[in-house]
């Protein structure tokens, strides 16, 4: 507030009192001259007709006298204008008076009235002359003046009297008008205040003026507004919320670019499949926050058509997500913005290629034998049959073969078997120690053939696990013989079995084979799933065995875990939880 | 007064097309090399091919960023650290594209290795990739958030990969000594190991230019780890 209203208000009744208190001093002062001399010119007509009807001898001889009683100055002008008497002047050397204006008038209209400054008393008089009659035959005038000085003190008397009353007058009601001023202001001071709190965001409660008048009205009105208002904004931020938890609460991740092609936000199922934060990457272009190579030629695309733009889009960040990508303009808005949506089907993509490897692998798993058992079966046909030492080598590779697919068969059946649940463990009390020496002596013949070295340390107090025996020894024989077909001739083999923690025995199966890239590990347990495909496939697996030991160590409450290094070696933990006597 | 703001906003749009434009050449060779590195591991001469095809795409992206910056300089006449900038994007977009024929030349031995056996597993070289793609990586990060430490970290990298370079020389060296069947392989492997190794040198050279580009000073022909004495 520069001026507040109040000064405002007040100057004006202030400078409005100023006025009309001038305005009323100096009407009133001209108004009463005249009356003054108008009142004065009245008596001074009236004495000089009283003196005019006097003989003029007698006049003369008492002029003083006449001039004294009537408080005037007397002189008598003869018809020529020569002054016969005066009763202020007794030297009587002055010009003919036939010029003065009150004599002219008088001549003319039989009286005569003049205000002037007197040369001879060198003072402003008021004069009046009347004519002297002899007859019709005018003889002389008779002229009656006063100083105007006199009465001219009483007006200003006068004059400051009502000059004073008016100040009073203009100051009681300046101070009236103060009071005023103030109950007006002091509410819409209250309004400003209140007003303000609200831009401010304090809203509370309600204004209260008592008033009646517009200023009432106008606070209720506000009331009303404030509390229309409260209510608007009380839904807007409902709906903001509620967005805002959408927005962050879906699964999908949304990321919005500015007209500049920058990240203006990213939602946080976004921030969770890039693995940064929103304000790590806002502001920055898709490209400084990650370059991706198909998102870049995805935006491209989109930027060049305009037209929403489906990709599936590999993100390597935080960790590697497939993700359904929908890039759209923001069509509400219009200024240029551009939504990314990305739907992640990480999973679904595993779900998918595992099942066409499935396919794939078991149908190249079945063709090959089924090849060799057919061109061996041809060739036997035509005519390898007669010789009898070929045919015979023949039959053994067809027999292998068909050995490798009932391998397969029986692999397939137990897998199954094992994840439709209809493989009945029959848990007992099993010995580790037995199981492994068992297993050992079926791989004998490979081992001794690669020259590998095989160590056991297995303590002789080891207690039972609960175990299905023959599962036992389907799983130790498959993680063996992993690790006798991996390990290149002259390796070391070790197979140690200690208790481990939490009631479980533990079998570490370790060899210093070809080992297995760290990104290949979670991997294989898949089904046919080979870290080294075209080895594996060389010694005569199915790609199943790993996967049958991962669901068959889950259907005894084991666990199985591998640690490899590319080039050193693999080792696998198996652990199985203790035998527990019923009884 | 409108007009020299629009003026400067295009500006600023030209330098972040060139600074994306890098990037988004950066990310091709990176992805190249990751690609090379799968075509070699899993013998898929498919993706192998793939990356000479793709290498004309980097030639042409290379060729169109540096008359940008040519463009630029000559239209704009950019000062001080925009002049920085520019000179700076010159010289990567130079180095991204010789680390793009380098994965190109990879891909071709990969083509031929792919069509004779395998001598041994190969585990050097993916971690050569692997530290050679993240020395692209973080350099154009370092080139992204103008971070001179980082570029720093980057350039004490090329060191291991030298090593690596070395300890393969004379891995293969023995391999072809005892039997002289495996020179063949040996000698094309040796030549994946030699590019992987210039590439690391690439990837250096962008970091060197990243911290010219930040603090004006070149540290390009300086030994990245000091001697100690």
């Amino acid at each position: 507030m520069k001026i507040r209203l109040f000064y405002k208000l007040f100057a004006v009744f202030f400078l409005t009192g100023l006025v009309v208190v001038a305005i009323a001093t100096t009407l009133l002062e001209r108004e009463l001259k005249s009356a003054f001399i108008g009142w004065i010119g009245d008596e001074l007509t009236a004495e000089a007709h009283i003196i005019a009807l006097m003989p003029p001898d007698k006049i003369l001889l008492h002029a003083a006298e006449l001039a004294e009683r009537s408080r005037s100055r007397l002189t008598l002008i003869d018809a020529a204008g020569w002054v016969t008497a005066d009763s202020e002047l007794h030297d009587l050397e002055l010009d003919s008076h036939l010029n003065r204006s009150e004599i002219q008038e008088a001549r003319v209209k039989g009286l005569g009235m003049a205000v002037r400054y007197s040369h001879t008393l060198r003072k402003e008089m008021i004069y009046v002359a009347v004519p002297l009659r002899e007859g019709s035959q005018v003889t002389g005038y008779v002229r009656m003046a006063r100083p105007l000085r006199e009465f001219r003190v009483s007006i200003e008397e006068l004059r400051n009297a009502i000059f004073d009353i008016l100040l009073l007058i203009v100051t009681i009601s300046l101070l009236i008008a103060l009071v005023f001023v103030m109950k007006a202001v002091t509410p819409i001071r209250t309004l400003a205040a209140f007003t303000e709190r609200i831009r401010a965001g304090k809203v509370s409660g309600m204004i209260r003026i008592k008033s009646r008048d517009e200023i009432g009205v106008l606070a209720q009105n506000i009331n009303d507004m404030v509390a229309a208002l409260q209510e608007k904004i009380r839904a807007a931020d409902e709906e903001t919320e509620k967005l805002q938890a959408l927005f962050a609460g879906m699964a999908e991740g949304i990321m919005v670019l500015d007209a500049r092609g920058r990240i203006e936000t990213v939602n946080r199922g976004m921030e969770e499949m890039l693995g940064r934060r929103d304000a790590e990457i806002a502001g920055k272009t898709p490209l400084e926050a990650f370059r991706n190579v198909q998102l870049h030629d995805a935006l491209e695309l989109f930027r060049e058509t305009g037209e929403t733009v489906f990709r599936e889009i590999r993100l390597e960040e935080a960790r590697t997500v497939v993700v359904d990508a929908t890039i759209s303009a923001v069509r509400s808005e219009g200024d240029g913005k551009t939504l990314l949506v990305f739907h992640d089907v990480t999973r679904l993509k595993k779900l998918e290629r595992i099942r066409t490897d499935f396919v794939a692998n078991i149908t190249h798993e079945i063709k090959t034998p089924l090849t060799a058992i057919i061109g061996f079966v041809e060739t036997l046909q035509e005519g390898a049959l007669d010789e009898k030492e070929r045919a015979l080598k023949f039959l053994q590779t067809i027999r292998e073969n068909a050995q490798r697919l009932s391998r397969l068969v029986d692999d397939l059946l137990i897998l199954s078997g094992i994840e439709l649940g209809e493989v009945k463990l029959n848990l007992a009390m099993a010995n580790v120690e037995e199981a492994i020496n068992a297993v050992l002596a079926v791989v004998a013949a490979p081992i001794s053939e690669k020259k590998l070295e095989v160590v056991t340390d297995i303590p002789k107090d080891l207690p039972a696990i609960a175990a299905d025996r023959d599962r036992l020894a389907q799983i130790l024989l498959n993680i063996i013989d992993n690790a006798v077909k991996f390990t290149p001739p002259g390796g070391k083999i070790t197979v140690a079995a200690s208790p481990g923690e939490q009631g479980r025995l533990t079998v570490r199966i370790s060899d210093t084979g070809i080992g297995i890239p760290e990104g290949e590990i979670p991997r294989l347990g898949e089904r046919f799933y080979r870290a080294d495909k075209t080895r594996s496939r060389e010694q005569g697996g199915t790609g199943l065995g790993l996967s049958i030991v991962k669901h068959l160590m889950t259907a005894h409450r084991g666990r199985m875990s591998i640690e490899s290094a590319p080039g050193r070696g693999t080792t696998v933990s198996l652990a199985f939880p203790l035998f527990r006597d019923p009884a | 007064m409108e007009q020299k703001r629009h003026t400067s906003a295009e500006y600023e749009r030209e330098l972040q097309e060139i600074k994306d434009g890098l990037l988004y050449l950066g990310a091709l060779t990176e992805k190249a090399l990751e690609k090379g590195s799968v075509a070699l591991l899993e013998r898929n001469s498919d993706l192998a091919r793939e990356i000479v095809c793709q290498d004309d795409r980097i030639d042409r992206l290379d060729v169109e960023l540096e008359e940008k910056c040519i463009r630029l300089l000559a239209l704009r006449q950019p000062a001080a650290r925009d002049l920085r900038f520019i000179t700076t994007a010159i010289k990567i977009t130079g180095h991204l594209e010789r680390i793009g024929d380098m994965a190109s030349t990879i891909a071709e031995k990969v083509l031929i290795l792919n069509e004779i056996p395998q001598i041994k597993p190969y585990i050097d070289l993916p971690r050569m990739v692997e530290i050679a793609r993240g020395m692209i990586r973080r350099s154009l990060d370092a080139l992204v958030r103008e971070d001179v430490a980082l570029a720093n970290a980057v350039r004490q990298e090329d060191a291991v990969i030298d090593q690596l370079n070395e300890q393969i020389f004379r891995e293969l060296l023995t391999f072809m000594m005892e039997d002289p069947h495996k020179i063949q392989v040996s000698l094309y492997i040796m030549q994946i190991s030699k590019s992987l190794e210039r590439i690391a040198d690439h990837a250096e050279g962008i970091a060197d230019m990243v911290i010219y580009m930040v603090t004006g000073k070149s540290v390009r022909h300086q030994p990245a780890c000091a001697e100690k004495g």
